[in-house]
C-alpha cells in the first residue's frame, strides 16, 4: 500500500515537473494520432456521404462490410501490416516497418470504418431536403456536400472525436509495427506496456493519468455535442 | 399564348415495378401561373423534382426554343433556370440573413451587389426585422417567406412550388398569394401543385389534374 501511494506519488512529481522524457512520449502519442485522424477524417467522410447520398449498388454490403471492420482486433491490422511492410514482404522495400509513418497508416486504417460509420450516421441523419435545397440554388455539388456536412457539424466532430479516442488509446498496432523505439515509436501506451513489465511503474501511472484525463475529457465534449445534435434535428 | 420556355416531354417515372408518371407532356410559359392537382401518392412531387432536375426521369425530354434535347443533355442548363421549393421548407442552421444570400455566392456579383441585393429581397419580402434571427428557430409560415425570398432573389425563370400554402393561417396565405402575384407579374413561370384550388384563384392560368400518370387539362383561362 505504502509502495502504491509513493509510486504515484512519483507519477505526479513527474507530469508536474514537466519531465522531458514523459511529455516528448506524450508528444509523439498525439502527433501522431492527430496526423492519422486529420488524414482519414476527410476522405472517410467522403465515403460517408457517398454511401448516404449516392445511388449505386452495392450500398447495402458496402455499409454492412464498414459496419463488421469496426471491431476487427487491433493486434490484427498490426499483424497484417506488419506482414506487408517485413522486409521480405510486398512492401519491405519502402523501410515502413517500425517507424512513426507506418504507426499512422495503422491508426488510419483503424479509425477508417469508425470514421465511415458514424460519418454515415451523422449525415444520413440529415435531411434530405438539405441537399435538394442546396441543388435547387445553384450550389455545384461539392459545395451541397459542404452545405449538408455543416448542418450536421456536432454529429461529424463526435465521429472524429470517437475515432481519435480509438486510435490514441490502442496498442496493438503501435506496439507491432511501431516497435516501442524511444523518442522515435514510443507513445503512450507503448510506454506503460513496458514500463509496467520492467516493474517501474511511476511513468506508467503517470501516462496513465494522461490517457485517462484525455477519455474524461472526450466523453465530456461528446456529450456536450450531443446535446448540440438535438438542437440541429 | 406566346412563345414556351420550356417544354417537357414524355416524362417517364417509375419505382420499383410501380409506373408513376407514363408520357407528362408540360409546357412552361413565362409570367404564366399552372396550378397541379391530383391525389395524394398520385406522383405531384416527383414530376416537380423531376422537371427540377432534383430526380432523375426513367425516360423525358426537354425542348428549348423549339429544338428537343434528351433529359440527360439539356438538365445542367435548365437547372439554372429553374427553383424547386418544398412544401415544408428546411432552413440552413443560419441567420435569415444567410439563408436569403445562400444562393447568391454561385452568381456573378461582387460583396456590394450582393448586400444590396439581399437587403432588397428581405425588404420585398418584410423580412427585415427577423433578418439577424436563426432562421430555423422562426415559425413555419416565416419559414415558408424566408424560402421564397431565397429563390426569388435568385430571379429563377421557373419557380416550383410544392403545396406552398399547406399548414397556414389565413394571414400567412394572404401574404405569400401577394408574393405569388408579384413573382408571376415579374414574368417568372409557376407551377403549383396543390390539393386547395381556392387558394390560387386568379392567378392560375391552366389547372392540370395528375391521374393515371399523365396531365389532364381541367381548366384554362
Ligand atoms: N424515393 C422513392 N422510392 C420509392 N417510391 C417513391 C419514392 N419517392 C416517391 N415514391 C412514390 O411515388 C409516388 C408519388 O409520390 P409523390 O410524393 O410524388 O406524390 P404526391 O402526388 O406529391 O403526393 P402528396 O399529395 O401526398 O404530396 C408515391 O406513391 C411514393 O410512394
Ligand atoms: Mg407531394
Amino acid at each position: 500500500m505504502n509502495g502504491l501511494l509513493l509510486t504515484t506519488q512519483q507519477a505526479l512529481q513527474l507530469l508536474f515537473t514537466g519531465d522531458p522524457e514523459l511529455w516528448s512520449i506524450v508528444l509523439l502519442s498525439f502527433s501522431v494520432s492527430l496526423k492519422a485522424i486529420l488524414l482519414t477524417t476527410p476522405f472517410a467522410f467522403l465515403v460517408s456521404f457517398a454511401l448516404s447520398h449516392g445511388k449505386f449498388p452495392g450500398i447495402r454490403i458496402i455499409l454492412a462490410i464498414f459496419n463488421s471492420l469496426l471491431s476487427v482486433p487491433t493486434v490484427v491490422i498490426g499483424l497484417f501490416l506488419y506482414v506487408l511492410l517485413t522486409r521480405q514482404g510486398p512492401f519491405g522495400d519502402l523501410r515502413l516497418l517500425f517507424t512513426q509513418t507506418a504507426m499512422i497508416i495503422g491508426q488510419m486504417i483503424l479509425c477508417f470504418p469508425t470514421l465511415v460509420a458514424l460519418g454515415y450516421a451523422a449525415i444520413q441523419a440529415a435531411d434530405r431536403r438539405v441537399w435538394e435545397t442546396a441543388r435547387t440554388l445553384g450550389a455545384p455539388p461539392w459545395f451541397s456536400m459542404l452545405t449538408v456536412f455543416f448542418e450536421v457539424r456536432f454529429a461529424l466532430l463526435a465521429a472524429v472525436l470517437t475515432g481519435f479516442g480509438r486510435i490514441i488509446s490502442e496498442i496493438g498496432i503501435s506496439m507491432m509495427i511501431g516497435g516501442n523505439i524511444m523518442g522515435y515509436t514510443r507513445n503512450i501506451t507503448t510506454a506503460i506496456a513496458m514500463e509496467t513489465s520492467k516493474g517501474e511503474f511511476a511513468q506508467g501511472i503517470a501516462l496513465g493519468l494522461v490517457l485517462l484525463l484525455l477519455s474524461f475529457l472526450l466523453t465530456a465534449l461528446l456529450s456536450y455535442l450531443q446535446g448540440h445534435k438535438e438542437f440541429a434535428a | 399564348m406566346n412563345e414556351p420556355l420550356l417544354v417537357f416531354r414524355e416524362i417517364e417515372k417509375s419505382f420499383s415495378g410501380s409506373q408513376i408518371l407514363c408520357g407528362v407532356d408540360l409546357s412552361l410559359y413565362p409570367g404564366k401561373c399552372i396550378l397541379l392537382s391530383g391525389k395524394n401518392g398520385v406522383g405531384k412531387t416527383i414530376l416537380l423534382k423531376i422537371i427540377a432536375g432534383l430526380e432523375i426521369p426513367d425516360l423525358a425530354k426537354i425542348e428549348i426554343s423549339g429544338k428537343t434535347n434528351s433529359w440527360e443533355k439539356a438538365v445542367r442548363s435548365v437547372r439554372k433556370e429553374i427553383i424547386y421549393l418544398h412544401q415544408h421548407p428546411i432552413m440552413f442552421s443560419s441567420t435569415v440573413e444567410s439563408n436569403v444570400a445562400y444562393g447568391l455566392r454561385f452568381a456573378s456579383l461582387n460583396r456590394k451587389q450582393r448586400r444590396e441585393s439581399v437587403d432588397e429581397a428581405l425588404e420585398w419580402a418584410g423580412l427585415t426585422d427577423v433578418a439577424k434571427k436563426q432562421a430555423k428557430t422562426l415559425s413555419g409560415g416565416v419559414q415558408q417567406r424566408v424560402a421564397f425570398t431565397r429563390a426569388w432573389i435568385l430571379k429563377p425563370k421557373v419557380l416550383l412550388l410544392d403545396e406552398p400554402m399547406a399548414n397556414m393561417d389565413h394571414e400567412s396565405r394572404e401574404q405569400t398569394y401577394q408574393l405569388l402575384v408579384r413573382m408571376k407579374s415579374a414574368g417568372m413561370s409557376l407551377v403549383i401543385t396543390s390539393h386547395f384550388m381556392q387558394y390560387f384563384e386568379g392567378i392560375v392560368d391552366q389547372h392540370f389534374q395528375l391521374k393515371n400518370g399523365a396531365l389532364e387539362l381541367k381548366s384554362k383561362s
